[in-house]
């Protein structure tokens, strides 16, 4: 049988057996700078390594001791800074330009990381084979991560078999925008009210709040609970087989299962909540890079108008530092004071046993 | 919970090699770097004495050996039989951890090929090894014996356990499991069964009894342990794996017969009446083995190993995702 491997080329991603504790490799040589040095974390932090931000606490990755942290925050020039611990609800992870200034990764970070190749900037929510629901908090002020609750519990997502977590490197395309007010006339439904999906398939797991530069390869129209829900299938550009990759046949002919795992995940992955299978538009067909870069470029203009207070946002906090023409500009102080307001950096939780159970269904 | 002050000592030491499962009755001792050449898990039993985990836990589970056993397991498991089970991977990690079977007390330590540390591939569309991966102490698959079911000769080691139930175990854990059924691996032309077992404390131990269980309870699970033994060592160049009766699991009362069998082996290898070659048979507890030595050699065993240390991270190429064409 022919093999096609990938092979991972840069530094990255520490994990043995989940809970066991190894600090990144990138995180041991990067230094706080000193005004940030009594929020830096102790060493040593319970639950999963591969969901660990890079970095400890208060993190200037555009310090020189960080330039040779391989291909994480020094590269894209951002940094981020945890406040409270991993896996409690208090948790939120900011973010830092490279001149680190704390910014809105839902507002701040361009969509475009070139607009003229069609590589679009990703903010990684959850690295691959981790489970806690960790996504950008629209409602919150300058929009940091922070694991979703629902009913009151910490939001994990089950390992449906022969999967476990996340299949991919999952996260959002800054300054998108899938308006509940709107239907989209390809599914029928509302928009999420979130940041558009992404699904980052390179072979390099990425850390929580990396901020990294996607090739867009197609996207899957799933409907999530009866609201429009796109997710953008998309390769780091670094990746060593980026150039490989052009559209949604090229993950076919390289990954042979991985678009049929995709909708597989999508369509069972809150069964085990109690919640029914999804459904897609198109059959869950993938549609291929033109179509998704449409659809990324309508919900890009939801967002201008949604910046620009041309659309209600309702709950969306639009709190940004850079977006000059918007009434919801902010000065850093006042970014700064949101910051401040969190409660300091500290170990991770462990992760409860349960969310290591495998979960079962009859083959349809 | 309650226990013997010596034993509850022991049990606070092995909570942070988390250990501290009900009932543990051994602990584990790290030495040097984890993710290095250098790293071992000796083992201790209740009394705090170094034994070998190949050697000196007995196979079965409540065995007169096996002296600390809770009443709750007699009531519980009625008259099923229970074995002893050795974690060395747990499920969803990489590192190829094993039984060093050539050094003396036999460690748990990171397999090396080629002056490598061993990581096992992610074969698409699983992560790592998929059950709870280990050994069943006093198990020993003859090299010089050529098994009549696979036409192969042994792989040198103890009988292999793919353990499938729900939680993560550690490494170094002893569990008591219920076996189910067995594979007939033949890997790089060796003999190497793989049992599949469960947990007994694991919550679905009371429904599941036999292979054909497993195929309720977790449709799909077989066929992955099948796919994931023919591919896994592909992506280091290797052909495909075959398995003996066309990759069909055997029951529960052939897997038994298998064990016992390799526990003859064993027996003989531990009394002289084979050559185990390379195989250190050092042990504290078999009695009547020419091999067995005191507990001041075994510590100096163990005390000659460096000290615990930090570990060195996994290297990134080990998240590669290996793909097959359909």
């Amino acid at each position: 049988m022919l093999l096609r491997p990938w092979r991972a080329g840069h530094a990255g991603k520490n994990h043995s057996k989940p809970g066991r504790t190894i600090p990144c490799r990138q995180e041991q040589s990067q230094a706080a700078p000193g005004r940030s040095l009594r929020r830096r974390v102790a060493r040593g932090r319970a639950g999963s390594a591969p969901a660990r931000a890079r970095g400890a606490c208060a993190v200037s990755p555009q310090l020189p001791a960080a330039a040779s942290a391989g291909a994480c925050a020094a590269m894209s020039g951002y940094g981020v800074e945890e406040r409270a611990g991993p896996h409690s609800p208090e948790y939120r992870l900011f973010f830092k330009d490279a001149a680190g200034r704390y910014i809105s990764p839902f507002h701040d970070i361009p969509i475009y990381a070139d607009a003229g190749k069609n590589v679009f900037n990703m903010v990684v929510e959850v690295p691959r084979w981790t489970n806690a629901k960790m996504e950008i908090s629209t409602k919150e002020p300058l929009n940091p991560i922070k694991q979703d609750v629902k009913k009151g519990k910490l939001r994990f997502v089950a390992n449906v078999f022969p999967h476990k977590g996340y299949i991919w490197n999952y996260g959002a395309i800054p300054q998108t925008w899938e308006d509940p007010g709107h239907k989209d006339e390809n599914t029928g439904c509302c928009g999420d009210n979130d940041p558009i999906d992404v699904c980052e398939i390179g072979s390099k797991v990425c850390s929580r709040g990396e901020v990294i530069k996607v090739k867009v390869l197609g996207t899957l129209a799933l409907i999530d609970e009866g609201e429009t829900d796109w997710k953008v299938i998309a390769i780091n550009v670094e990746d060593p087989e980026a150039d490989s990759y052009n559209d949604i046949e090229d993950v076919r002919r390289m990954n042979p299962g991985y678009l049929e795992a995709t909708v597989d995940w999508f369509r069972r992955y809150k069964v085990p909540d109690g919640k029914p299978e999804n459904q897609f538009a198109f059959n869950g067909e993938f549609k291929g890079k033109d179509f998704a870069l449409d659809v990324i470029k309508g919900t890009h203009e939801h967002w201008k108008a949604l910046i620009t207070k041309k659309t209600d946002g309702g709950g969306i906090n639009c709190t940004n530092l850079t977006v000059s023409e918007s009434p919801f500009c902010c000065s850093q102080d006042c970014a700064k004071a949101t910051v401040e307001a969190a409660p300091p950096c500290k170990a991770a939780s462990p992760i409860p046993p349960e969310v290591d159970k495998w979960f079962y269904y009859q083959k349809n | 919970m309650r226990a013997p002050p010596g034993l509850s000592r022991l049990l606070l030491a092995a909570r942070g090699w988390g250990l501290l499962g009900a009932m543990s009755r051994y602990s584990t001792e790290q030495r040097g770097r984890p993710n290095s050449l250098d790293y071992r898990l000796y083992f201790k039993n209740a009394h705090g004495k170094y034994i070998s985990p190949f050697h000196d836990i007995p196979l079965f589970a409540g065995s007169k050996e096996d002296k600390e056993i809770p009443a709750k397991r007699s009531k519980t498991t009625g008259s099923e039989v229970l074995f002893n089970m050795i974690v060395e991977a747990p499920r969803w990690t990489n590192a190829k951890m094993e039984i060093a079977t050539e050094e003396p007390l036999n460690p748990i330590k990171h397999d090396t090929k080629k002056g490598k540390l061993r990581y096992v591939a992610n074969i698409f569309p699983h992560k790592g090894y998929i059950w709870n991966y280990g050994a069943l102490p006093q198990t020993w698959e003859d090299p010089n014996h050529m098994d009549n079911v696979t036409g192969c000769c042994g792989d040198n080691d103890p009988i292999d356990v793919c353990e499938i139930g729900s939680k993560i175990l550690s490494s170094g854990e002893v569990v008591q499991v219920k076996v189910l059924g067995v594979l007939g691996l033949v890997d790089e032309g060796e003999t190497d069964w793989k049992i599949i077992a469960i947990n007994a404390d694991d919550p679905e131990a009371q429904q599941i009894h036999d292979i054909d269980d497993v195929r309720k309870h977790k449709p799909g699970y077989l066929e992955a342990t099948v796919d994931w033994f023919q591919l896994y060592k592909v992506p280091d160049g290797k052909p495909e794996n075959h398995f003996a009766f066309n990759g069909e699991f055997k029951n529960k009362d052939f897997a038994v017969e298998i064990i016992k069998s390799t526990h003859e082996h064993w027996k003989a290898l531990l009394h002289k009446k084979v050559d185990g070659g390379t195989i250190k048979c050092t042990n504290l507890l078999v009695s009547g083995s020419p091999f067995c030595c005191s507990e001041e050699d075994a510590r100096s065993i163990v005390q000659s190993a460096p000290a615990l240390m930090n570990g060195d991270s996994v290297p990134p190429e080990v998240d590669s995702w290996y793909f097959f064409p359909k």
